[in-house]
């Protein structure tokens, strides 16, 4: 028994969703591990995020997949990748890792 | 779960395993096989080794016979095993005397045998065992590609496994023992997939994970570079303790005698059973000449034992030590864990053996799989055409995945009935075989055929492995079994459970054909 069509997305939903968990899901993870790397122990996090980090991702896949609309998954990891990317930039700027 | 999800898993499910199939079966294949590596490449040349961590090695004889012919003076030299063979690495970087000569300014990479010090390059070493080992991460694959390739396959396997557990999820505990071999096809394929899917989770899980690790962690090392480390990748790496520290070149040479094998003693005294898997040199020969010996304790000690001791030369003096008892950090535990869980060699032949099974395992639910998702299809109301092509697909992934196994076994006997062999001659007749047997299968368009066939094909060529080892090399199973020759002996033996279960399976499968009506 395949899958019933009518729960499927097709088309630009279906592209939405794929490029939104592949690429998407890819930015959250990375945005989110180096966002924790300056307020916790940088080595740990880097040598953590070699296993979370794929299972994060892959994750983050299935999840856009069972989005109703995919575009919205995109606002949405874009939104958290945005916010990680800002704590980023603000401890970049106070709490460098190299100084 | 609402009916909506469902149906989206199953088909994310169903759409990333076809896509995946082909190449995680090679993946798989290969893979189990890599397992006995050493034991395949040891029974290439009829060589045994006794099974220990630690290098067996004269280290004096062997940095004499090396400086004789390279001049050592003002490089770093590095002696590492990292296989049960009776060669290790040998790494001489560039010599970082100003005055050296042209041909001391450049590194070399080579074998060294550690009973009669003959060294062999890369190529001259490479082995059907190497062949194998390298193909389940398609190497052979020009860099980056089949890197790229198996890591995101890989990938694609965790998210495989994950959806598919959320698709079997109500159905975990009540269908575990359900196996309905006999009521429709269908059913055969579906209980056997989902039953041995969630035999092998775990294993399947810890696979793909560290697989993914393995090929593109760059992708995930690349942003840290770029973002904290601000492009300073040497940094990262030191953090992360990939690096060996740094010692300049001095002005003057070495006064004091050095011996080598003094500072394995050294170190071996430090802490019990601690197993010396590598020696590092600083500045050969230089007053500014360092010593680094590193390894790690039994695992059935410690899973994580890693220590290494630092010593200055000129002085005998121990600059700096690693313990690899106390207090083990969370880095080397993760660096650690990762690598012995993915190359299964903390549990001795047995847990070998099991993961050998696991990984033949995997491949079934992958074939399974793909059996699942024709049979799924194979209904009156499909199109006749689009049924066709179902049917040719599936024919195609099973004669490439299916002809793995007796081309295999045919590799094994050609590389001991043309001994020598070179890579080129493994290359060509592994892929120019696999490629011919595809074809033939192909063409055949039978699916139970190519079942049938190639196991009994395989099982032939198996039966036949150590017999043609014993008339090459006139080491037959049990004179190897007397001499205690393990590694041989294992090789030899594996091949023939191996073709005893295939041929079992064959004549099973040839009874069943014979009761089934048409």
């Amino acid at each position: 028994m395949p899958a019933n069509p009518k729960y499927l997305s097709s088309n630009w939903q279906r592209f939405a969703k794929i490029s939104a968990g592949f690429l998407g899901g890819y930015l959250v993870t990375i945005s989110l591990h180096i966002a924790l790397s300056y307020w916790l122990n940088h080595v740990h996090v880097i040598i953590t995020e070699t296993f979370t980090g794929f299972i994060l991702w892959a994750s983050l896949m299935v999840v856009a997949f069972l989005a109703k609309n995919g575009w919205k998954i995109w606002v949405i990891y874009l939104l958290l990748s945005a916010l990680f990317s800002i704590a980023i930039y603000f401890s970049k700027i106070y709490h460098p890792l190299l100084s | 779960m609402k009916n909506r999800t469902y149906n989206i898993l199953f088909h994310t499910h169903t759409v990333s395993g076809i896509v995946i199939s082909v190449v995680l079966y090679v993946i798989f294949f290969a893979g189990s096989f890599s397992f006995f590596r050493d034991e395949i490449i040891n029974w290439e040349r009829n060589e045994s080794v006794e099974i220990t961590d630690a290098i067996q090695l004269d280290f004096d004889t062997a940095l004499d016979t090396l400086n004789s012919q390279y001049n050592l003076y003002g490089r770093d030299i590095e002696i590492r095993k990292t296989h049960q063979e009776q060669r290790v690495n040998i790494s001489l970087g560039a010599s970082k005397d100003t005055l050296a000569t042209e041909d001391t300014k450049t590194s070399k990479f080579l074998y060294l045998d550690t009973k009669n010090y003959a060294q062999n390059s890369y190529i001259e070493s490479y082995s059907l065992g190497e062949f194998l080992y390298r193909l389940h991460f398609f190497a052979q694959i020009p860099y980056p590609v089949g890197y790229y390739l198996s890591g995101f396959v890989a990938f694609f396997f965790l998210f495989a496994i994950i959806t598919g557990v959320l698709v079997h999820w109500r159905k975990i505990v009540s269908n575990f023992f359900i196996f309905r071999p006999l009521q429709k096809l269908k059913t055969l394929w579906t209980d056997a997939h989902t039953a041995l899917g969630m035999l092998g989770l775990p294993f399947q899980f810890v696979y793909a994970v560290t697989g993914a690790f393995f090929m593109i962690k760059l992708l995930i090392v690349a942003p840290n570079v770029m973002v904290l480390y601000d492009g300073n990748e040497t940094k990262l790496y030191d953090d992360l303790e990939y690096n060996h520290p740094h010692f300049k070149l001095g002005k003057n040479t070495l006064t004091t005698a050095f011996s080598a094998n003094t500072y394995i003693e050294k170190t071996q005294a430090l802490w019990d059973d601690f197993n010396v898997t590598e020696m590092h040199i600083f500045n050969y020969g230089n007053e500014n000449m360092h010593v680094l010996v590193s390894g790690h304790i039994d695992c059935s000690d410690k899973f994580t034992g890693i220590g290494d001791a630092i010593y200055k030369v000129g002085s005998g003096v121990l600059v700096s030590k690693k313990d690899p008892i106390e207090n083990t950090s969370y880095l080397d535990g993760v660096k650690n864990t990762l690598y012995r869980l993915h190359f299964g060699d903390y549990g001795g032949y047995a847990l070998k053996i099991i993961s050998f099974i696991l990984g033949l395992i995997s491949c079934f639910v992958i074939i399974s799989g793909v059996m699942i998702w024709l049979v799924a299809r194979d209904k009156k109301k499909i199109p006749e055409k689009k049924r066709r092509f179902n049917e040719r697909v599936v024919r195609v992934y099973l004669a490439i995945c299916l002809s793995m196994y007796p081309i295999t076994a045919a590799s094994f006997i050609a590389v001991k009935a043309f001994q020598p062999v070179d890579k080129s001659f493994i290359y060509s007749f592994y892929f120019m075989g696999w490629l011919l047997l595809s074809i033939f299968f192909i063409i055949k368009k039978d699916l139970n055929f190519i079942n049938k066939y190639t196991l009994l094909s395989g099982s032939i060529l198996g039966f036949l492995i150590p017999i043609v080892n014993g008339c090459v090399t006139k080491n037959w199973i049990w004179k190897s079994f007397a001499n205690k020759q393990f590694q041989i002996f294992f090789i030899d033996a594996f091949w023939v459970v191996l073709s005893i279960i295939s041929m079992w399976i064959y004549f099973k499968l040839s009874k069943k054909d014979a009761t089934m009506p048409k």
